[in-house]
């Protein structure tokens, strides 16, 4: 900013008293905006001012809007190969939950939980009776589908969830699935 | 009395590995998780009403320890490590 001041100085004096021609003051002011159109410079309010005021004098060969333009082609070029994904646009959003991919994630889950045999694992199998797990563990498996399926469920709910069966009936519930 | 001791300490249990698993730093993190899961069943056959009482207050303390270590590591973040998830 600093280096710009004797600049602007003498452009301001060469407007005010307008000893030189019309001509003149038009070059000296597009000399003065190219050598500051840098990028880092750009947006300072005095190159703002001095780019407007040039631009009904100075038609031609700005050496910034011609640096704008083959930016503006390339970001163009980019979206040019991505257009075939906005045809279907997600928003972000997941696949749709059905009863069977809340059954798979919910199985998913459960295997990877480390003490629990994935070979004896059933839809029906009991936590405590058939995978021989205690209540702490069961407290950890619901911890972990709060994780997988993002809410959470109340402690008073979650003790009577004792098999996969009723997690899937649970989540599809809380979720608004039906078939 | 039995039950509502029961549902409290599944309450404090999951909320302690809840706090537990917010530690920024890895070695903190898988350590107070351990820690807890260990604790909590090292003291699983405890029937004595004034033990598990006494214990449950522990259990609170820690619980406020792990809250206020979380908040102090996450004011020292350093950098994250390699076995870290990305």
């Amino acid at each position: 900013m600093r280096r710009l001041e004797p600049l602007t100085w003498s452009l301001l004096t060469c407007l005010r008293f307008s000893r030189f021609s019309y001509n003149m003051a038009a070059r000296v002011l597009q000399q003065c905006v190219r050598s500051l159109g840098r990028p880092s410079l750009r947006l300072c309010p005095v190159n703002l001012a001095l780019r407007a005021a040039v631009a009904p004098a100075v038609p031609v060969h700005r050496p910034f809007s011609s640096a704008a333009d083959s930016r503006r082609t390339r970001w163009l070029g980019q979206s040019r190969i991505s257009s075939v994904g906005l045809l279907c646009r997600q928003y972000g959003d997941l696949p749709p939950l059905t009863l069977e991919t809340i059954k798979d994630r919910v199985l998913y889950v459960l295997k990877l939980y480390d003490k629990i045999n994935p070979e004896k694992l059933q839809v029906t199998s009991h936590f405590m009776k058939d995978l021989g797990l205690d209540s702490l563990d069961q407290v950890e498996i619901i911890m972990a589908m709060e994780d997988e399926f993002g809410f959470e469920i109340p402690d008073a709910e979650a003790e009577k969830l004792m098999t996969p069966e009723e997690i899937v009936q649970y989540i599809a519930d809380k979720k608004d699935v039906y078939e | 009395m039995a039950a509502a001791t029961r549902s409290q300490v599944i309450s404090l249990y999951k909320m302690m590995l809840k706090e537990s698993s917010r530690f920024p730093s890895y070695n903190y993190r898988t350590y107070a998780l351990r820690r807890v899961r260990d604790a909590f069943r090292a003291n699983r056959e405890v029937e004595d009403p004034k033990a598990v009482e006494r214990l449950m207050e522990e259990g609170e303390q820690m619980l406020a320890l792990i809250q206020r270590q979380v908040s102090i590591g996450k004011m020292y973040e350093a950098q994250r490590t390699v076995v870290d998830a990305p």
